[in-house]
């Protein structure tokens, strides 16, 4: 990873460099700069974005040398324990990094500002990337970059096992059953056809999309039990065909990075992702990896149903002294070039289409791989999903627990999808 | 007793007295010799049983980050630096301000453990007071409770004092003997401590704060030097309160800046962490080499009678 | 005077007659002033820090708690839905197997190796030092890792396997019937903290008795049961206490191996860890306080079942 991280560090540097100018050019239109204010800044992630992110901050303080911003950088797993905790006292950053997992929990007990009232634009994004961020009416997080889940294929392994790849425009679940099966069978030792991802309610609901129905309404589930049993039954299938790895190796890719699971060690066919990861992919495996569109029920990529997902989304929290500035630097952050710039597509590319068209020529190979990808799916777009609803952020939990017990032969899917329906519902129930 | 105590000996040896050599003079020989290879063999064997986790991380720490889960066992080939001098600067501020920041962090904890546990341990091991016992119970029911339930609690008092983001949550509440596991070893050690040593001081005109000092702490060392080296591990291992109360980076302590180069959404620097985390345990090892010497200090037998 | 008679005449000072308790009870306010002075920091950190955060959760455990709102009452709700808590069950279950196999092996072997080390032999502290660098790792992210690449499907123990010939499929750390015995591994493999007390404990034995010992001519049996064990019972004690209740809290390994599920199907899924998910993943606070006073309770009464049974087996010197 070393080298890219210091590429993309030399490109952030100068891009700041060049920042205080347009920054204060932008900002001089922007409004009413009357008072100071001091923010604080919560965000997750990795050293290279928090590098990005520093240095984006540090732009912005030189454009509007009134505001002070504290930083706050995290990691995933322990973001959300530091977050409740200071909600719970009352001291939560002002600029909040959300994820559309736990939104719901967190605007449905008012801790986050309806950003609309406080002069974030969202006119230039995309259609239908606003809504991600809009419950009950009010605007409380704004789309941070967007992207979508795509099935990744090691050509390289394709080659050596002399397997042909799909057509992603046509190729259905039985396509990408049969294609594991026989690169497993073909491919050098210890290769694997595909990760499990069934467990993941990504792919759970990709399926159920494409079969009309999704995985949440506002306040509930939008798939029955039934609909679960058809979909744990394919996942048996692609187990009894061996076109994945085995029950416990499935265990292990649990909480793996990039770099240490099957796929990205170059010992797999497929694996499911989110377009924005396909940098970190390619980085980890030392392999360019090609993206597919995930397969279909119908054979035809059109039909895919699918949709453009806030990678993460920024909100404001409601108790902060300064609303107004929080407003004003949000806004900054998704409609100013010179932060993009700096930041170019690391959480996502941007929903902001002329902010891509600024910095797609910046975008390493992967980038612009994802952005033609997004632009490729486009006939397959459907409806954007209502944001999860409070309580649902435990369904991987839940998900993984059952099928686990499928895996290893102790349930059948007729049987663990009905519970894994009530506990979901139960969670759900209980978070409202 | 003299005659066994004047028998010269032979081995090099730790500082202290040896007792246990000393009823096995007489079975010398072949026999021993075979055993005490045999011996060095076991042990050695556990040893390297012990460590291979840790050397593979050691191993691991000097390949490229891409090539680290590619490439199984302990064959280093193109061994490289980059880890470390991409690690050290990797992160907001140089790697050496979070080694600082946990070594005021680890002072802070060890001093206030050292003072109020001993104090606290003195008073539940030798005084007779009122309430002692219930103040003892209450004492190990405040270590039963999980950490996690009084977290949010506890967070709020600091936050009204408005410590967050400052050192004093962390090191505070060592200064009020907060850590009951170490005043309940320390009341463990000092009920070992003969009681006639108490008796003689106090006949010697000194009173509890004589006998504490002159008497109970020089004979403690073996039981503060534990006291030092775990309180030294513990906190410089400790990531969540330092994850809950620390919020700007750069007063971040090791452990949370290690997991800074982790991040399971986007892409982890397992080559940096391994260096970083090499980095950060070097001073642990060493408070630990240096440490035990007071753990093998024996107390002197004049000492006592 | 022999050691074994100086022992017994001090064993023979806690046998008191009833007249001597009488007095002893008059006593126990002797140092009344002293002993609030010297216990002064713990009671002003208990009153500051302790108390409020314990009674805050014991009030919790009876409401609705989300983090994000102020708590709503419950009444006794919580502790009804731990009756049918089948998650919560299994979470018992693996945590009293991790206490009763993995806290007596954990000390049996500090133990051995500390009287092992004890000894006056070449290398001594290098071996020490060696053995009690696995515990300075605590519950560092690299231990998921490492363990790993030695139980997983690939890891060390399935390719030692493979070279003799059995083809093993199954990654222990990630397949159900082995997690937990993985865990319990890697509880025992850091056995340095109960080894290093043990050695400050064997440190502090008078050299005296083993001298008077060895004028006797005790074997070596002798002087560990007569000398070694009695001396050294209030450390075992303290280990045996301070383990137990570790062991019932035992959270970073099994949080940091599973990466925080309890998985492989729940079978890691150590009490504590539950009472985390609940309280910050699911955000029940409410929930999380009772299970965290339904444990209080169980520690407090192994906690006192240990200090009963140390009447017959500790001694001290006082």
């Amino acid at each position: 990873m070393g080298m890219f991280n210091r590429r993309q560090f030399l490109v952030g540097a100068a891009a700041a460099a060049s920042a205080s100018s347009i920054g204060l050019a932008a900002c001089s239109g922007g409004g009413s700069s009357d008072g100071s204010a001091t923010l604080s800044f919560g965000w997750w992630g990795n050293d290279v974005r928090n590098r990005e992110t520093d240095q984006a901050i540090k732009a912005y303080m030189k454009a509007n040398p009134k505001v002070t911003i504290k930083q706050q950088p995290g990691e995933w797993d322990s973001y959300w324990d530091k977050l409740s905790t200071e909600v719970a006292g009352k001291n939560a950053p002002d600029v909040i990094q959300m994820d559309m997992a736990y939104i719901s929990q967190y605007a449905k007990n008012g801790t986050l500002l309806d950003l609309s009232q406080y002069g974030v634009d969202t006119s230039k994004f995309a259609p239908a990337t606003v809504d991600s961020g809009k419950i009950d009416g009010k605007l409380v997080g704004i789309n941070a970059g967007i992207n979508s889940l795509t099935i990744l294929v090691n050509p390289e392994l394709f080659e050596k096992a002399g397997v042909d790849l799909p057509d992603d425009t046509k190729w259905t679940w039985d396509d990408y059953l049969s294609l594991s099966t026989e690169l497993q069978a073909k491919g050098p030792t210890g290769t694997t056809g595909t990760q499990c991802a069934f467990p993941t309610d990504n792919m759970l609901q990709i399926w159920l999309r494409q079969n009309g129905k999704d995985l949440y309404t506002a306040d509930g589930l939008a798939f029955t039990a039934d609909d679960l049993a058809q979909y744990l039954d394919i996942m048996v299938r692609f187990m009894n065909a061996h076109a994945m790895p085995t029950a416990s190796a499935i265990n292990e890719e649990v909480g793996k990075s990039i770099d240490q699971t099957a796929f990205g060690t170059g010992k797999q066919g497929f694996a499911l992702y989110w377009s924005n990861q396909l940098e970190a992919v390619n980085e980890a495996s030392g392999t360019t990896m090609k993206m597919l569109r995930p397969p279909t029920v119908a054979g035809d990529a059109t039909k895919l149903n699918g949709y453009y997902k806030a990678s993460m989304l920024w909100s404001g929290y409601a108790g902060s002294k300064d609303p107004e500035a929080v407003g004003k630097l949000i806004n900054w952050w998704v409609n100013n070039t010179a932060c993009a710039k700096i930041c170019l597509d690391e959480r996502g590319t941007p929903a902001n289409t002329e902010i891509v068209t600024a910095i797609e020529s910046k975008l390493t190979a992967a980038g612009k791989a994802a952005v033609a990808y997004l632009d490729d799916i486009k006939p397959g777009l459907g409806k954007t999903p209502a944001a999860p609803p409070a309580g649902s952020s435990q369904i991987g939990d839940i998900m993984q627990r059952h099928t686990n017990d499928i895996l290893f032969g102790k349930d059948k899917p007729a049987t663990a999808a009905p519970k894994i329906v009530s506990e979901l519902q139960a969670a759900i129930k209980s978070a409202q | 007793m003299t005659s066994t105590l004047a028998t010269p000996r032979t081995t090099d040896r730790p500082a202290g007295p040896d007792p246990h050599r000393i009823g096995r003079r007489r079975r010398r020989g072949v026999g021993s010799t075979v055993w005490s290879v045999v011996k060095h063999l076991i042990l050695i064997g556990c040893s390297l049983l012990m460590i291979y986790p840790l050397l593979w991380m050691l191993v691991s720490s000097f390949r490229p980050t891409n090539t680290i889960f590619r490439t199984p066992g302990l064959w280093l080939h193109n061994p490289t630096l980059a880890n470390y001098t991409h690690g050290w600067h990797a992160l907001t501020s140089p790697f050496g301000q979070y080694l600082i920041n946990s070594g005021i962090v680890v002072l802070g904890a060890i001093l206030g453990n050292v003072a109020s546990c001993s104090l606290a341990a003195y008073a539940f091991a030798r005084l007779r007071f009122r309430g002692r016992t219930l103040w003892f119970a209450i004492m190990l029911l405040s270590i039963m409770l999980p950490i996690h339930v009084v977290v949010v609690p506890q967070y709020i008092i600091f936050n009204n004092l408005d410590w967050v983001n400052t050192f004093i949550p962390l090191i505070l509440p060592k200064f009020l003997a907060t850590d009951a596991f170490f005043v309940f070893l320390m009341v463990q050690f000092i009920r070992g401590i003969p009681k006639d040593l108490d008796e003689a001081a106090r006949i010697d005109g000194c009173g509890h704060w004589g006998i504490f000092t002159r008497v109970v702490l020089p004979l403690m060392v073996p039981a503060i030097a534990t006291t030092v080296i775990f309180t030294f591990i513990w906190t410089w291992g400790d990531f969540f309160t330092a994850l809950i109360y620390l919020t700007s980076p750069d007063k971040y302590t090791t452990p949370v800046a290690l997991r800074s180069f982790l991040d399971s959404t986007s892409g982890s620097d397992w080559g940096a962490m391994f260096a970083m985390s090499i980095v950060s345990l070097l001073p642990v090892f060493l408070v630990f080499l240096f440490g035990q010497r007071y753990l093998i200090k024996g107390i002197s037998t004049t000492g006592i009678k | 005077m022999s050691a074994i008679s100086e022992l017994t005449s001090l064993r023979r000072t806690r046998a008191k007659t009833a007249a001597e308790r009488q007095q002893q009870r008059k006593e126990n306010g002797r140092d009344n002033k002293a002993g609030y002075l010297f216990l002064l920091p713990w009671l002003v950190g208990l009153v500051v820090i302790t108390i409020g955060p314990m009674c805050a959760s014991l009030y919790l455990s009876f409401t609705d708690y989300n983090l994000l709102q102020p708590p709503k009452w419950a009444g006794l709700a919580n502790f009804r839905e731990m009756l049918h808590d089948t998650r919560l069950h299994q979470s018992l279950k693996v945590t009293f197997i991790y206490v009763f196999v993995g806290v007596p092996l954990q000390l049996a072997l500090a133990l051995v190796i500390a009287l092992a080390l004890d000894k006056g032999m070449k290398g001594l502290s290098f071996y020490r030092s060696i053995f009690y660098l696995p515990s300075m790792l605590g519950g560092s992210v690299a231990i998921a890792v490492l363990w790993r690449q030695i139980f997983g499907t690939d890891g060390l123990i399935n390719q030692a396997l493979r070279l003799v010939g059995i083809n093993a499929h199954t990654g222990w750390v990630s397949d159900p019937s082995y997690a937990l015995g993985t865990i319990i591994i890697l509880h025992i493999w850091t056995f340095g903290s109960p080894m290093v007390i043990f050695l400050a404990g064997l440190r502090q034995i008078p050299t005296m008795y083993y001298e008077a010992a060895a004028v006797d001519g005790a074997r070596r049996w002798a002087r560990f049961s007569k000398i070694t064990m009695p001396l050294l019972s209030p450390i075992v004690f303290f280990n045996l206490v301070l383990q137990i209740i570790g062991a019932f809290q035992s959270f970073t390994q099994a949080f940091v191996v599973s990466g925080g599920t309890g998985g492989p199907s729940d079978s890691t899924l150590f009490y504590t860890l539950y009472l985390y998910n609940r309280g910050f993943a699911n955000l029940q606070m409410g929930y999380a306080s009772a299970m965290a006073w339904v444990l209080l309770v169980i520690i407090g009464a192994f906690t006192a079942i240990n200090f009963f049974a140390s009447k017959y087996w500790v001694f001290y010197d006082d």
